[in-house]
């Protein structure tokens, strides 16, 4: 007997997968690496595909192919309502994500914004923030966002709050529910691919070179 | 014959050397504070001393005016044992040492045609010495560019800075690599000739070694060019974070065309809704029967938590409430059943009153609060009725009562 279960696993292997991926999740190295390295397989994504056909959904991926979610197979009145309902919201939540991308930098002393796999410590931000007033009352103005949405004046409140939120969107991931230590999500690749997308398609002034040419004559 | 006062110009080097190596270990404060700054601090040092350390050629003084410096190569020298890679040189000149090779073979040849011995043996000397320092540069410059990028080029702060010293590091590789592609062995072993001694130290054993170098400096390049995008990455991002919150902090107002009314949807905004796959537990097939009982049987029992009043949010009681007023509802037209069975004394089935009082009631609901009513009835107001219920086995294999109806009488 030939096993051709080792080489096409059938598709009940992939029932936790899909589930999540129907669920909405975004599946990346950081959160799933198993899966991960699964999907970046062409085959597999097409049998994937072609069990999502019927629920008129397909998979997606962004541009630099760091994750995974699904998208619509075909674009029917309901689902242009539901896509701009979510673009609305996800706008919303724009200027306060980026702002919390700019103050991870800072606080830490980081060369770049927070990036997939970095390890984030609210510990380490309370730290930092006691010692600084500037990032305390940068930290105070995020956190009472109403995306962030906290209620409390406490640092240690605040910074709570702010984790919870990324965590139940989906940048940030827990590995341990009683260790104080997150991981950053591909889905921050997203984020930041759908920035430069408006940033194009708005021709927003907004410039992410750095200016070589200049450098170089200096 | 020329051999004693060869041993003697020997030794006299090596008391030299001795010498002023010392004078390095005697003066290591005073030049290693030279090193960090710009100057040597003249303040710990007696004239002969600065003067020993001039002749030396470990300081020297630039214009007369100047102050004291650290001589470049002691700099290097001290760059070198500390691994600081702010400091460290590279040296890639490799076409000066493979003149000195050309120039050490010639006169090794002619001091043994001549059967001069020792003058040979100073030769291969020498000739060993420069093929080690030539390894030993690669050896160096392979290290420090490991270190640095192992370090993430930690020792400058600023990306734009660890961009510039990458970009360095990676026009040395250039220069390493084509310092290595001057060296070429056909003319190394036509040069050597059927010399064993020599083909075996410019031949096998240096190829040997810059094979390895070759590889490594592969190796590093390749890794750079690799931290290079992750720096270039980085900066992007960084600029593009900033950029787009100043200008979403300038302009509040800011919304961008609706994506989704496209005829064409861009990839990145489609974003299908959430679908929750649900399941319950289901009879229909029976294995299963046996785990759910026992999952059933390992529920935990229901805890009865008094509501904390304080934390009860706006819209759950109103809900609670609708509830309530519904349930009250059904018990007051099940009520209703009741008194018509006491008032008419005859048997009444429940359906069939539901039936014609036209109540929104479902059966089942119906049903079930008149079965509940009887068993909420005090024991001595209970004994004034029966109750019927008309029921039939749910299959021929499975013992379950089903019932259809039940009929209300007086006792």
């Amino acid at each position: 007997m030939s096993e051709p279960t080792m080489t096409t696993p059938s598709m009940v292997a992939f029932g936790p997968l899909l589930e999540r991926l129907l669920a909405g999740e975004f599946i990346c190295a950081v959160s799933d690496e198993g899966a991960f390295r699964r999907l970046q397989d062409e085959e597999v994504r097409e049998r994937l595909d072609a069990y999502l056909r019927p629920l008129n959904r397909r998979l997606a991926t962004n541009d630099e192919g760091t994750v995974y979610f699904l998208a619509w197979h075909t674009l029917d009145e309901a689902a242009r309502e539901q896509l701009s309902r979510q673009l609305g919201e996800t706008v919303a939540s724009l200027l306060p994500l980026l702002e919390w991308l700019q103050l991870v930098q800072e606080a830490l002393g980081r060369d770049g914004p927070p990036a997939p796999g970095d390890v984030l410590k609210p510990a380490d931000f309370s730290s930092r923030c006691e010692d600084h007033l500037g990032l305390r009352e940068r930290l105070e103005r995020l956190a009472t966002d109403p995306f962030f949405g906290s209620q409390s004046d406490q640092l240690d409140a605040q910074l709570k709050q702010v984790f919870k939120r990324l965590k139940e969107h989906g940048y940030l991931l827990q590995p341990h529910a009683d260790r104080q230590y997150y991981l950053v999500t591909a889905k921050i690749d997203y984020l930041l691919d759908l920035v430069r997308f408006i940033r194009d398609e708005e021709n927003l002034p907004v410039d992410d070179q750095a200016p070589s040419a200049q450098e170089r004559l200096l | 014959m020329s051999q004693a006062p060869a041993h003697a110009l020997e030794s006299r080097l090596i008391a030299t050397g001795v010498e002023r190596l010392a004078l390095l270990g005697k003066h290591a404060e005073a030049l290693m504070a030279g090193y960090a700054r710009n100057e040597v601090p003249l303040e710990g040092l007696t004239t002969t001393a600065l003067n020993r350390l001039l002749a030396a050629r470990i300081l020297w003084r630039p214009d007369e005016q100047g102050g004291v410096k650290l001589a470049p190569k002691v700099r290097e020298l001290i760059a070198e044992m500390l691994a600081d890679e702010s400091r460290r040189h590279v040296n890639a000149d490799v076409a000066e040492t493979l003149e000195l090779l050309r120039g050490l073979v010639q006169s090794y040849r002619e001091a043994r045609d001549a059967g001069e011995y020792w003058r040979q043996e100073q030769q291969l000397l020498r000739l060993r010495q420069e093929v080690d320092d030539l390894n030993g540069r690669f050896a160096d410059a392979i290290d420090s560019l490991w270190r640095r990028l192992n370090g993430d080029f930690g020792f400058v702060s600023r990306l734009a800075d660890k961009i510039r010293e990458n970009e360095r590091a990676q026009k040395q590789i250039v220069r390493l690599l084509d310092g290595l592609a001057l060296i070429d062995f056909d003319e190394l072993i036509t040069l050597v000739g059927s010399d064993g001694a020599l083909r075996k130290l410019l031949v096998s054993g240096l190829q040997q070694q810059l094979t390895q170098h070759y590889t490594s400096l592969r190796e590093v390049q390749r890794r750079l060019v690799e931290l290079m995008a992750r720096f270039r990455q980085q900066q992007s991002r960084s600029r593009l974070v900033a950029g787009m919150a100043g200008f979403l902090r300038e302009h509040p107002g800011f919304v961008p065309g609706n994506y989704a009314r496209r005829s064409e949807v861009p990839g990145l905004v489609n974003r299908a809704a959430p679908l929750v796959a649900a399941g319950a537990a289901a009879l229909d097939h029976h294995p299963d029967g046996r785990v759910l009982g026992e999952l059933l049987k390992h529920l935990p029992p229901p805890v009865h938590r008094p509501e904390p009043v304080s934390a009860a949010g706006v819209a759950a009681p109103q809900e609670d409430a609708l509830v309530a007023a519904r349930q009250q509802a059904l018990k007051e037209d099940v009520e209703r059943f009741y008194l018509a069975v006491v008032d008419g004394g005859e048997p009444l089935s429940a359906l069939e009153f539901l039936a014609q009082g036209a109540f929104a009631w479902g059966e089942e609901i119906w049903l079930f609060q008149v079965i509940a009513e009887f068993q909420g009835l005090p024991r001595s107001e209970q004994r004034a009725f029966r109750l019927r219920p008309q029921e039939s086995q749910a299959g021929r294999y499975n013992d379950v009562r089903l019932i259809h109806d039940v009929v209300l009488e007086l006792a």
